[in-house]
């Protein structure tokens, strides 16, 4: 007796698609979350709960989103030098909540091209990364990133780009309106030889699949969407929901896959059900053809470490991307209260250019790849008046708002080669409030990564100065230099502050090497297939989420024949 | 009841949340520290506004699932024994970091909470104010 044909671990961007995709096909699934439901009524005809404003303190200061770090706390290290752990708190923290990570991006959501899934081939290698060719090329996924970009509704312009890969169809909608000073960005990046476009996002520039345009409202990074015009994956979950076969079960934290006698295929999972505090009953669900694993790049490998499948390189080769801040101060306001948070980007750093291989020749790599940088501002004087410092300084500096009103930023997520010392693991001591080990990081950037963040800080330095900054400085998460002093200081702290958490369950050809086969199938269970960026190769230089979603929309495709 | 500081304990707080952040208790940095403290005092507990009129008749709270009550309980707990010392006029750079996030939260975030009198701070810096903002009850 079972519960349905296909049990989903995870609610965000990579499950719901899985959620849709299957359901579509005629299978019957459970969605389970660990997170709380604040995104959609789960009873017919599944209108969103409308649980989110524009709210700093409830988004920002007080985890609605989730997860608590006081019930769910990870740690970081650099390295195994540092001991156990250097800080124990919040690390990567994407939302646990229905529609996961979905749910607070901005909704950058940029293809990757045709050489990222063939690094290896076009590049080479580098000493101390563990560069390798993706099992299928972009040909392979471009059919599904067109129904991921149809599914989120990204908003955009075919051939902005000049980079971009080859694409069998336009944009869902014409790209929304620009920040005005995105504008000012744009213009003196192409003074300076650079290529910026307007991003494709996954946020509605026009009513779109029951949805409505986005207004501009400015809370669009780090907050759901009061309006749900953002592309957080409501509207893949909805339509999942509408077929009759898709169940979602939230506060369910799964504890282990459950096994059959022979230890080949996954029969159903078991949580514990957090609706109930305290002793939280433990509850099994069954699955008679397979479980999608979607719980995103660090609790997937958190899982599957604490039953010891995958073999030894689960966890290994996370990545994230290496972000390199370059911080204009303007003279007068910048807008960066209200828009998308980021409205242009420019990928030129990640082409191969003379002056590129002049710099990693110079620092004896064979290239350097640096990443898309995103033009944007800030919304948050909470986080900003935290920033200043107590004391009698402190309402002239908010005045002054140097790091809110005036500051206008280029973002470079920066693509993090693979090292199969950076990971995720147990930390030995640290557990969830239930009992469960900890996920530990343990990451130190690449020199590559230092290179070409020390190459493009003063490039953008240059062009924020000839857009009219007065001041414009550089600086990185993870920190580098001292840490005491970052500790203290540091608004973005000491761990990687980036999201875009890749790589810990990587897909390939050799199950010594890899976690999962080309179709993403778990090469210890031929039934369990992973949804979501764990499975990344390699990094590059993109924002993750709609090449997740399109492999899982192609996975989850070749799961229902 | 609701939860509250006597005017001792009032005059020694505010004394610290206003040199964090001067001007704060103007704008109701107190006040917000109580009724965070006091968040469990009202059912549901007053931790995540919901969103206003614009959204519809609903509730005015959110309401929190029972580990996140738990973790708010623990948060709460521990931050009236940093108010208590507060009080006592014990000095504690820890302590006092407490003060100085809420004496921002309490300035710069949404009047929901119960600081930020009628937006003046937001007017103070020039930050607009939110199109769909949470609900804004009575204490």
């Amino acid at each position: 007796m079972t519960d349905c044909d296909a049990i989903i671990i995870g609610s965000g961007p990579g499950g719901a698609t899985a959620a849709e995709v299957l359901t579509a096909a005629g299978w019957s699934v459970i969605v389970v979350e660990k997170g709380r439901n604040h995104l959609i009524d789960l009873q017919a005809p599944f209108e969103p709960l409308r649980h989110f404003a524009n709210d700093e303190i409830a988004a920002v200061r007080r985890h609605l989103l989730g997860p608590d770090p006081l019930l769910e706390p990870r740690s970081y290290r650099r390295s195994e030098a540092d001991g156990d752990r250097l800080m124990v708190g919040e690390v990567n923290n994407l939302p646990s909540t229905v529609g996961g990570g979905g749910v607070h991006a901005d909704a950058k959501l940029p293809r990757f091209r045709e050489e990222d899934f063939a690094l290896l081939s076009a590049r080479g290698p580098i000493d101390g990364a563990r560069i390798e060719d993706w099992p299928i090329g972009y040909d392979d996924l471009e059919p599904h990133y067109a129904a991921a970009e149809a599914s989120f509704g990204v908003a955009g312009e075919a051939g902005a780009n000049p980079f971009a890969a080859w694409r069998s169809g336009p944009y869902p909608m014409r790209p929304g309106d620009d920040m005005p000073t995105a504008l000012v960005s744009a213009a003196a990046a192409q003074r300076a030889g650079l290529h910026p476009y307007r991003a494709p996002t996954g946020v509605n520039s026009v009513a779109y699949d029951d949805r409505p345009a986005c207004v501009d409202c400015g809370y669009c990074s780090g907050y759901g969407c009061a309006i749900h015009a953002k592309g957080d994956p409501i509207a893949a979950l909805a339509r999942a929901l509408r077929t009759g076969r898709c169940r979602i079960v939230p506060e369910a934290y799964v504890t282990e896959l459950v096994l059959d006698p022979a230890g080949r295929r996954a029969t159903g999972v078991r949580y514990l059900d957090l609706t109930v505090c305290p002793d939280p009953p433990v509850r099994e669900l069954r699955a008679s053809r397979a479980v999608v694993l979607a719980a995103g790049a660090f609790e997937t490998p958190r899982l599957l470490l604490r039953q010891g499948i995958g073999g030894d390189a689960v966890g290994r080769y996370l990545t994230y991307h290496y972000q390199t801040f370059t911080v204009g101060w303007f003279p007068h306001s910048v807008g960066g209260e209200r828009g998308r948070s980021v409205t242009h980007l420019h990928d030129d750093l990640m082409i191969d250019t003379p002056d590129l291989r002049r710099v990693a020749a110079a620092a004896g790599l064979a290239w350097v790849r640096g990443g898309v940088v995103e033009h944007g501002g800030a919304n948050a004087p909470v986080e900003e008046a935290t920033t200043y410092g107590p004391g009698a300084h402190h309402p002239a500096s908010m005045r002054d708002s140097a790091i809110r009103r005036r500051m206008w930023v280029f973002t470079m997520q920066g693509e993090d080669l693979p090292q199969a010392a950076n990971r995720i693991d147990l930390d030995p001591s640290v557990r969830d409030v239930w009992g469960m080990p900890a996920g530990r990081v343990t990451y130190a950037p690449h020199r590559h990564e230092l290179v070409a963040s020390a190459y493009a800080g003063p490039v953008h330095e240059a062009i924020l100065l000839d857009a009219g900054a007065e001041v414009a400085f550089t600086s990185t998460s993870p920190p580098q230099g001292d840490l005491g002093a970052h500790a203290a200081a540091n608004p973005l702290g000491i761990a990687p502050a980036s999201r875009h958490v890749m790589g810990t369950a990587r897909m390939g050809i050799d199950p010594a090497t890899s976690v999962v086969t080309p179709e993403q199938r778990l090469w210890d269970l031929d039934n369990v297939v992973v949804c979501d960026s764990s499975v990344f190769v390699t990094s590059t230089g993109y924002n993750p989420t709609l090449t997740l979603a399109a492999l899982s929309h192609r996975a989850a495709t070749l799961l229902a024949g | 009841m609701t939860f509250g500081f006597d005017p001792a304990e009032r005059e020694a707080i505010a004394a610290t949340l206003d040199a964090a952040v001067p001007g704060s208790v103007e704008w109701g940095a107190v006040e917000y520290v109580e009724r965070l403290l006091g968040a469990f005092d009202h059912e549901p507990p007053r931790i995540w506004a919901a969103p206003g009129t614009w959204a519809g008749d609903g509730p005015a709270w959110l309401d929190p699932g029972p580990w996140e009550r738990h973790a708010w309980r623990l948060r709460i707990d521990a931050w009236r024994s940093v108010y208590a010392r507060i009080a006592r006029g014990a000095d504690d750079d820890a302590d006092r970091r407490v003060a100085f996030e809420h004496a921002c939260e309490s300035s710069y975030g949404d009047p929901a909470y119960g600081g930020n009198r009628e937006g003046a701070a937001w007017v103070a810096v020039g930050f607009p104010e939110p199109l769909f903002p949470p609900a804004r009850s009575d204490p």
